[in-house]
């Protein structure tokens, strides 16, 4: 293919780029997708060479299977406590969360959790007067829902899924049963019967609920489970049968081992390679726009091998940037396009998450199966949201891996600070390990213009592009949600025999907030929002509901950075339905014009 | 039609459970082949294996449909289920041993004759007098135990020709076995082929053609109806260190290239038995733990294709620890004392050999 021949040019080849290229492709249009990071994943022996990293790995981290290529570089967690990451960060918070730039995107470590957004979540300021609405209702999207649900290969029953106004049209389930819920969960569920908390003048029962994971589960008739495909760098797709079941390999994050969790990786392995050209290490640096019109006339960027580069564009009919949140901000800014109403990289979210972990009167069997396989969603939604934000909660499997690190560290304490070994060190062990209990609460927070993602000249990676720098502050909303979300998990633990040992002082370092008399230790859900949000109104958005550019008429930004708002769903869902909606949009458009 | 031996639904039974017999003897060998790897290395040789043995175990599955269907029990639990290795199979001209091995360029050349196509040259030599005595009777006629099929590929058309045979005689009514014992693609699975229920003689002829078109190629080609590369072929990618693509002819692959490291392998012993462990040992318990897990799940399959097809997701975790029974032992050399009496025999690897699952369940037979 020749560079004249590109209908579109998509930068990213995450979750966003992967799926919207493979709706473009379908409709018979020719792509090329710009990945700045590496295609390390995507034949099976590299993925397994990641898997070799993640299990060599001392820490065992969400990038840990996944280190930077020094030309696109990213931010990772553990440079947090220091602050000396990829982010630059002004506070006075620090933003929690990561992402990763390789081919497949940060996917290659996500959870799997695949809510959809709740109706009311779309028309926050019309029903509780905070936050913003969005330009779409949910009855608009759930059509892509439905086709994202496919793409991603989610699993759940819709018998589950019907709560808070969640509607779904008659003879439909998704494409696969649930993953079955763990034991813990179902033991959770008995102790919790019968429990609720009240929220204001409300008491709100409380369920232990099965949530939609994309995940390989039993699949219903007419769907076939894909697993690990076999790219080769000619662009042949093998199959090598692995992965088409969920095997509870509780690595979900950072890498499962066999591919049953969806990663972008598998789309892009699915799309006709005739149809489509991918450059990896190919860092967009900058879109080229005639200062006249408006429109772009080409996205440069920087081919890099090890420690050289060249510069070069790509033009097509259309522009799509697709890089993440912070990284479409980012270019955008690098380009001198902040717009006219200097909202580009404005508005940045994130779910800022507390954990609760606690002794269950019996073992319940953690660190087995899926990392978790059940949530509490019953605080995602009522009235109270006009005074503090909704959330809800993730039932870990993973004991208290994810707050203190062990099992490694319960041994540590054992030993050394109880002095324990041999059979007494055994019989502690099997006795406190079996019955770790962990949630996660993860917090809403609203748009605000002042948590922000901007360029710090200063700070330049080794290709010369400048590194994002972030203000970020988490709002009053958020933090007295965090107080009612800590006050439910403790009547949680309390109603189920749960003995809290929820300390901060015993767990790793986190970064923390102070709320009033007290002190919440959070960290990121990953969940990037908001730095291009989506309106219908020129004058206080960036892209409209296709998630076109307002001021450039043949350029899309595309991901969570058009979220309004983001309630308290986990974004993936919602970033591919939206994707596939616009690469709709574009098929249509482009084969008419 | 060719006239066939098999004249009864019971004898049809009977040829059954030697399919099944047949289809799990491949298994503990391709296993201590794959497990023997060390982790992590020789991804290519690792998948293909994999792929391989994940499909035999479907032919296994399919093979007690096929029982089920026509009102038999399929009984992994017999005391001549699981073959002594090494053991014999049915290669043209010549048979051969399958031992339990290492992976090794001696394993891959037994694989590829395990998967070779092949079918006697005429009726009259399709069943020939027995050429090694092996404890199992591997693709032995089930009437007359001296004799045995020319190739494995004889012996399925040999069942082909009693279902065709058997139908003609009774009719739907040879399929009287319950539909509800069938073992359906929700329970099993493998990207390979759909597991469809065998309730009629074209599901079962489906059926057989799968097993038979998987391992050796359909009519010749490279790949089987499915469109997937058959197992001969598979395994001669790591051969001609070449990967097939469509187009390809055979013995001639023109793909991308496929590696192999033969050093990155535990040096396991060749076709182990308990007696060579010491009994003392926490080898000998743990080798002696894997047999007994070995026997208990074949024990739990039996139920699951016995009308309770949802005990097979119970049987995943029971396959992961039979795993690392597995990795647990060729990860340790086998002390020198017991084994080097035998070291000098044939196969073993050269120096010191590591331990490996033996896979003697009759011990804990029920």
């Amino acid at each position: 293919m020749s560079a004249q021949e590109y209908d579109v040019v998509v930068v990213g080849a995450g979750v966003a780029g992967a799926v919207l290229a493979k709706h473009l492709t379908d409709g018979g249009l020719r792509v090329l997708i710009l990945e700045a990071g590496p295609a390390s994943a995507q034949s099976l022996s590299g993925y397994t060479q990641h898997l070799q990293t993640f299990y060599e790995a001392r820490s065992k981290g969400p990038e840990s299977a996944w280190p930077a290529d020094p030309n696109a570089p990213q931010p990772d967690t553990a440079d947090l406590r220091y602050n000396n990451g990829y982010f630059v960060q002004n506070g006075p918070q620090l933003y929690g969360s990561s992402y990763s730039r390789v081919q497949g995107g940060s996917t290659l470590h996500w959870l799997g959790v695949s809510l959809r957004m709740l109706p009311e979540d779309f028309e926050l300021r019309s029903l509780y007067g905070v936050g913003r609405d969005w330009p779409l209702r949910y009855d608009d999207l759930e059509p892509f829902y439905r086709k994202a649900e496919r793409d991603l290969g989610v699993s759940a029953n819709v018998s589950d899924q019907q709560y808070h106004g969640l509607t779904f049209p008659d003879g439909y389930d998704y494409p696969m049963e649930r993953v079955p819920l763990s034991y813990s969960d179902q033991w959770l569920s008995d102790a919790t019967d019968g429990l609720e908390v009240s929220i204001g003048e409300r008491a709100i029962p409380v369920h232990i609920r099965s949530y939609p994971a994309a995940r390989n589960s039993i699949p219903r008739p007419s769907y076939q489970p894909t697993g690990a495909l076999d790219r080769s760098d000619e662009g042949r797709t093998r199959q090598p049968f692995l992965g088409e079941r969920c095997q509870g390999n509780t690595s979900c994050t950072p890498i499962c081992p066999v591919q049953a969790k969806y990663n972008a990786g598998r789309t892009l392995a699915q799309i006709e390679p005739r149809k489509m050209e991918l450059r990896a290490r190919a860092v967009a640096s900058e879109i080229d726009v005639d200062s006249v019109t408006g429109a772009v006339r080409g996205i440069r960027y920087k081919q890099y091998d090890g420690s050289t580069h060249t510069v070069q564009e790509a033009k097509a009919r259309r522009y799509v940037i697709a890089a993440h949140a912070v990284e479409n901000a980012k270019l955008m800014l690098a380009s001198g396009l902040e717009g006219t109403n200097k909202l580009v990289g404005c508005n940045l979210m994130d779910h800022p998450t507390l954990y609760a972990w606690g002794l269950a009167p019996k073992p319940i069997g953690p660190f087995r199966g899926p990392l978790s396989t059940a949530g509490i969603e019953d605080f995602r939604s009522g009235s109270f949201r006009a005074g503090h934000a909704a959330f809800r909660f993730d039932v870990g499997n993973d004991g208290w891996k994810a707050p203190t690190g062990s099992p490694d560290s319960t041994v540590l304490d054992e030993v050394m600070h109880h002095g324990r070994f041999g059979r007494s060190l055994r019989q502690q062990l099997e006795s406190t390990l079996s019955r770790q209990v962990r949630l996660s609460l993860a917090v809403e927070q609203l748009p605000e213009e002042s948590n922000r993602v901007r360029l710090d000249q200063r700070f330049l990676d080794p290709l010369g592009n400048p590194r994002p720098a972030i203000d970020y502050r988490i709002h009053e909303y958020s933090l007295a949600g965090m107080a009612e979300a800590a006050r439910v998990a403790r009547a949680i633990f309390d109603h189920a025999g749960i003995e809290d040992h929820t300390d901060p002082e015993k767990a790793s370092w986190f970064p923390s907030v102070q709320y009033r008399d007290r002190t919440f230790h959070y960290h990121g859900m990953g969940h990037f929002a908001g730095t291009h949000l989506m309106g219908d109104d020129a004058a206080t958005s960036v892209v409209d509901h296709q998630q076109r550019s307002w001021e450039h008429k043949n350029l899309y930004l595309i991901g969570s950075g058009s979220f309004p708002s983001m309630g308290t769903s986990n974004p993936t869902l919602t970033i591919a339905a939206l994707a596939i909606r616009t690469a709709e949009h574009l098929v249509s458009e482009l084969t008419s014009e | 039609m060719a006239a066939t031996d098999i004249q009864t639904i019971d004898c049809l039974k009977d040829y059954l459970y030697r399919a099944m017999q047949l289809e799990h003897a491949t298994i503990p060998a391709y296993l201590s082949a794959m497990y023997s790897i060390h982790p992590q290395t020789n991804s290519d040789a690792y998948h293909i294996l994999r792929v391989v043995v994940v499909e035999e175990m479907l032919h296994l599955t399919i093979a007690a449909n096929l029982m089920n269907a026509v009102g038999g029990k399929p009984d992994l639990t017999r005391a001549d289920f699981v073959p002594e290795f090494p053991t014999y199979l049915p290669d043209g001209e010549k048979d051969f041993q399958v031992s339990l091995q290492c992976f090794s360029p001696s394993a891959l050349d037994t694989f590829l004759k395990i998967e070779r196509p092949g079918l006697a040259p005429d009726a009259n030599t399709r069943r020939i007098p027995r050429r090694s005595r092996g404890t199992a009777k591997l693709a032995a006629c089930p009437e007359d135990e001296e004799l045995e099929f020319y190739s494995i590929g004889d012996f399925y058309q040999e069942i082909e020709r009693g279902f065709e045979h058997l139908y003609r005689v009774h009719g739907a009514a040879l399929f009287s076995g319950d539909p509800k014992r069938q073992i359906t693609s929700e329970y099993y699975y493998s990207g390979g082929g759909e597991l469809r229920p065998v309730v009629c003689m074209e599901s079962a002829r489906a059926a057989i053609g799968l097993i038979t078109g998987q391992g050796e190629g359909d009519g010749g080609g490279i790949y089987d109806a499915e469109r997937e590369l058959a197992h001969f072929y598979r395994f001669e990618q790591l051969k001609l260190g070449k990967y097939y693509e469509p187009g390809d002819v055979p013995h001639d692959p023109k793909g991308p290239p496929c590696q192999v490291d033969w050093t990155a392998v535990y040096p396991t012993y060749t076709n182990p038995r308990l007696e060579k462990f010491d009994a003392s040992s926490e080898l000998y318990e743990y080798a002696r733990d894997f047999n007994r897990d070995y026997a208990e799940f074949l024990a739990l399959v039996t139920e699951a294709f016995n009308g309770k097809p949802q005990l097979l997701l119970d049987a995943v975790p029971k396959m992961f620890r039979l795993r690392n029974g597995a990795m647990q032992l060729m990860r340790n050399p086998l002390p020198a004392s017991k084994a080097s009496a035998d070291s000098a025999a044939a196969g073993q690897p050269d120096g010191p050999a590591n331990a490996a699952p033996t896979f003697e369940v009759a011990e804990f037979a029920r």
